[in-house]
């Protein structure tokens, strides 16, 4: 298996739970701290870190604090597996579009 | 297409033979490909046949309503009696041409686990996937500012 085909193994196992899936769009409207992410999705703190070492570990989001206090952990999305999924998407996609453009070029050979 | 709807939907359902590519993504029969074709007559199938004389059902016409739809059912050779795709094809006029739009439906009736169990081959394990990760980027992207 290609190194690719396993990040993008990894990023669908990561994504594969509803929690998850709803941290990852919180976190693409803005970075949030953990205790922000359990209040909005309604889980334990204890549940919500367990996530976010799922995330983090797939590599999906990063961990940061802030300057003025080392305690405070701050989550944002890596936008670069989430790239990677949409290549991998567009390809999938790709399948109608070969045999469309191969359509059109018959009908312009042929009408 | 540089073509009228008549003309397009003729050539889509009587040439597909001479217009399709076969490839991994739509590879009815594991490991083989052959020629594809709409059956004439009333009680219509999309075919496709092999060099050893043999053929597989991919669906039957559902929808025959030339030259504005096409509705065919599509199953892979790997599929469950009650598993199908569905191929909606419309051909619409627009300035003396014709946009062909494509809508393949029911890749998740396949289950996830279903397909890396059965062996469902990978493509239409991805198809049925990039379905549901579509709408799960466009939740993405609503909910992103600009």
């Amino acid at each position: 298996m290609t190194l690719e085909a396993t990040r993008l193994d990894a990023t669908l196992e990561a994504l594969a739970d509803p929690v998850r899936r709803r941290t990852i769009e919180l976190l693409g409207v803005r970075p949030h701290r953990a205790g922000e992410l359990a209040d909005k999705l309604d889980v334990t703190p204890s549940v919500m870190s367990k996530h976010l070492r799922v995330l983090r570990h797939h590599g999906l989001v990063s961990e940061t604090h802030p300057p003025f206090d080392a305690r405070v952990r701050i989550y944002a999305l890596d936008p670069a597996p989430i790239a990677d999924l949409r290549a991998w998407l567009n390809t999938a996609e790709r399948g109608w579009a070969e045999q469309l453009d191969a359509f059109r070029d018959h009908l312009d050979e042929h009408r | 297409m540089n073509a009228t709807p008549a003309e397009t939907f003729r050539a889509f359902t009587e040439d597909i033979g001479r217009w399709w590519r076969p490839n991994g993504l739509f590879q009815f029969s594991e490991g083989r490909n052959g020629t594809l074709a709409f059956e004439t007559g009333s009680n219509r199938h999309l075919v496709e046949t092999y060099d050893d004389g043999t053929a597989f059902i991919i669906g039957p016409v559902r929808v025959w309503d030339p030259p504005r739809r096409l509705v065919v059912g599509w199953r892979h050779a790997t599929f469950t009696a009650d598993q199908d795709a569905e191929l909606h094809v419309r051909f619409d006029p627009v300035d003396g041409q014709t946009r062909v739009t494509v809508e393949h439906f029911g890749w998740d009736t396949i289950p996830a686990d279903h397909a890396a169990r059965h062996g469902i081959e990978l493509a239409t394990f991805q198809l049925r996937y990039a379905q549901w990760w579509q709408t799960l980027l466009q939740t993405l992207d609503a909910h992103r500012p600009n």
